[in-house]
């Protein structure tokens, strides 16, 4: 990771998180640059999903600093905070919607609490959303127990949408989809990020992802980033983890 | 167990500073979710709260008359009866049904929502849980208790007065001038005053154990459970710790 991108949206830098005795993230660098979808991969267990609830503040580190929008987490007082906050969106590998509300109350809930708008434009938003996401505006008033896997999914986009962010996190969005239904995601993934010209940080296992959706590709292992660069990039790489990755059975069948 | 009880008190500053947030913006405060919650734990709680108390009224009056009419002193069941209910049974036992009813119910909720990684979502939002998930339900329980507290001496006072007329022969004239006689407003004070007290202490607990509810099925069973006990444990507790500064100070 050498080198400083200057546009940088999310800057990591040599962060440690440790769980009791062992140490998931060891000094880790990464930059994410405005406008790309990042693909990040790497094997089970290796921290990908730490990386992502330590960048939003869900995992506490022990070393290391986190600046998204030019902004130092750490430093940063309540209201910068809520600023950021504000201003990314973020899709759990759950879907992490509220079970209490229904659908359209999930959705509207980050924008009710943020802007002061009226209940007619509130639905407006709602249905605006739901639309982006290729959902009919008929679920609106479903509870998320009565959702498939995929609308799940979708509505927690949807709901990560809510108050255009710039900055999307996605941990794991195609898991749990049939391949047609993951692949209608990676194509909505990509057509969000050039429509509404997000930034995507996606965690993903998904190979298909990788191919279809993703500009840029960082691998985690051991710790820290193990490569980081284009998919030809990647298939060029002598690391044998890599080679097992993007040369296996599973990686010549994506490639035809 | 040090680092437990240090978390506890970590979780009421975290709790004192949410509410002083609150007061100082208002906007912020949430009514719906408060009033969501109060016909939760009070409105839908009436029912059961009544019938048990009034059972237990009745219990205290027969068994007092039984056993005092070997010394031909039946009207002191009225006093009895007074005393203990306004003091103590009642604010005790609605607390401790409250804690198996309602300390239950939000240690499941906020343990299914942090299982489900809704607390998470809710943080990365920009949104204070404490403020949006844990004050509304702490509000709800303080004021629901009182009220609770008060028809439940209300309904054990009427089965106790109704079983000392039926069973007793004690007409409800005669039991209403006694008890006039045995009891003064401090003795309800003494009860009522405890209610909320109480209220926080179960919230505290059902609240702290539902966050403290890690992925499993098995864990949230475990933290529910455990947040019965301790809400009943604390509740008696400090009923005792009650009962010490009201004797020390004359009441």
């Amino acid at each position: 990771m050498a080198g400083e991108i200057s546009d940088a949206i999310i800057r990591v830098r040599d962060i440690t998180v440790q769980f009791g005795k062992t140490r998931v993230l060891d000094g880790l660098n990464l930059d994410v640059k405005r406008g790309e979808i990042l693909g990040f991969v790497g094997p089970s267990g290796a921290g990908k999903s730490v990386l992502t609830r330590t960048i939003i503040g869900l995992v506490p580190k022990i070393a290391g600093r986190i600046e998204v929008f030019g902004v130092d987490l750490d430093a940063a007082s309540a209201a910068e905070r809520r600023g950021v906050e504000r201003r990314w969106g973020i899709l759990f590998q759950q879907g992490a919607l509220f079970s209490s509300l229904t659908v359209r109350q999930n959705i509207q809930f980050p924008v009710r609490e943020y802007l002061k708008v009226s209940q007619r434009l509130l639905d407006e938003i709602m249905v605006a959303k739901l639309g982006m996401v290729g959902l009919r505006p008929e679920v609106a008033d479903r509870y998320p127990s009565e959702l498939s896997g995929g609308m799940i999914k979708r509505v927690a986009l949807a709901r990560a949408l809510a108050l255009d962010p710039e900055l999307v996190f996605l941990d794991e969005p195609t898991s749990g989809l049939d391949p047609i239904g993951a692949g209608d995601f990676d194509e909505l993934v990509r057509t969000l990020q050039r429509t509404l010209g997000l930034t995507v940080f996606m965690v993903t296992h998904d190979l298909d992802s990788l191919y279809t959706a993703c500009d840029r590709i960082a691998v985690l292992g051991n710790g820290k980033i193990i490569a980081a660069g284009s998919i030809a990039d990647m298939q060029a790489s002598q690391h044998p983890w890599l080679r097992q990755y993007f040369h296996g059975k599973r990686a010549r069948a994506v490639m035809g | 167990m040090l680092l437990r009880l240090l978390r506890r008190i970590a979780f009421w500053g975290a709790v004192l500073a949410a509410t002083g947030n609150v007061i100082i913006r208002p906007r912020r405060f949430r009514l719906t979710s408060t009033i969501h919650h109060l016909e939760q734990v009070c409105w839908r709680a009436v029912p059961i709260v009544v019938l048990i108390t009034f059972l237990i009224g009745c219990i205290i009056s027969q068994q007092g008359i039984f056993h005092f009419r070997k010394f031909g002193a039946d009207i002191f069941v009225v006093d009895m009866l007074g005393v203990l209910v306004l003091r103590e049974i009642g604010v005790l036992l609605v607390a401790i049904m409250v804690a198996g009813r309602s300390g239950s119910a939000y240690t499941a909720e906020l343990g299914s929502m942090k299982m489900r990684e809704e607390i998470d979502a809710l943080r990365t939002m920009g949104f204070d849980p404490i403020e949006v998930l844990i004050l509304p339900r702490m509000l709800a329980l303080v004021l629901a208790l009182p009220i609770l507290a008060f028809l439940g001496a209300m309904a054990a006072l009427y089965g106790g007065g109704l079983v000392a007329w039926l069973y007793g022969g004690v007409d409800p004239e005669a039991f209403l001038l006694r008890l006039r006689d045995a009891i003064s407003i401090d003795h309800f004070i003494v009860g009522i005053i405890k209610a909320p007290v109480m209220a926080a202490v179960i919230g505290i607990v059902a609240c702290v154990e539902g966050l403290a509810v890690q992925g499993s099925a098995e864990s949230l069973g475990q933290h529910t459970t455990s947040s019965v006990v301790k809400g009943i444990f604390f509740v008696i507790v400090m009923d005792g710790v009650f009962a010490i500064f009201f004797a020390s100070i004359g009441m």
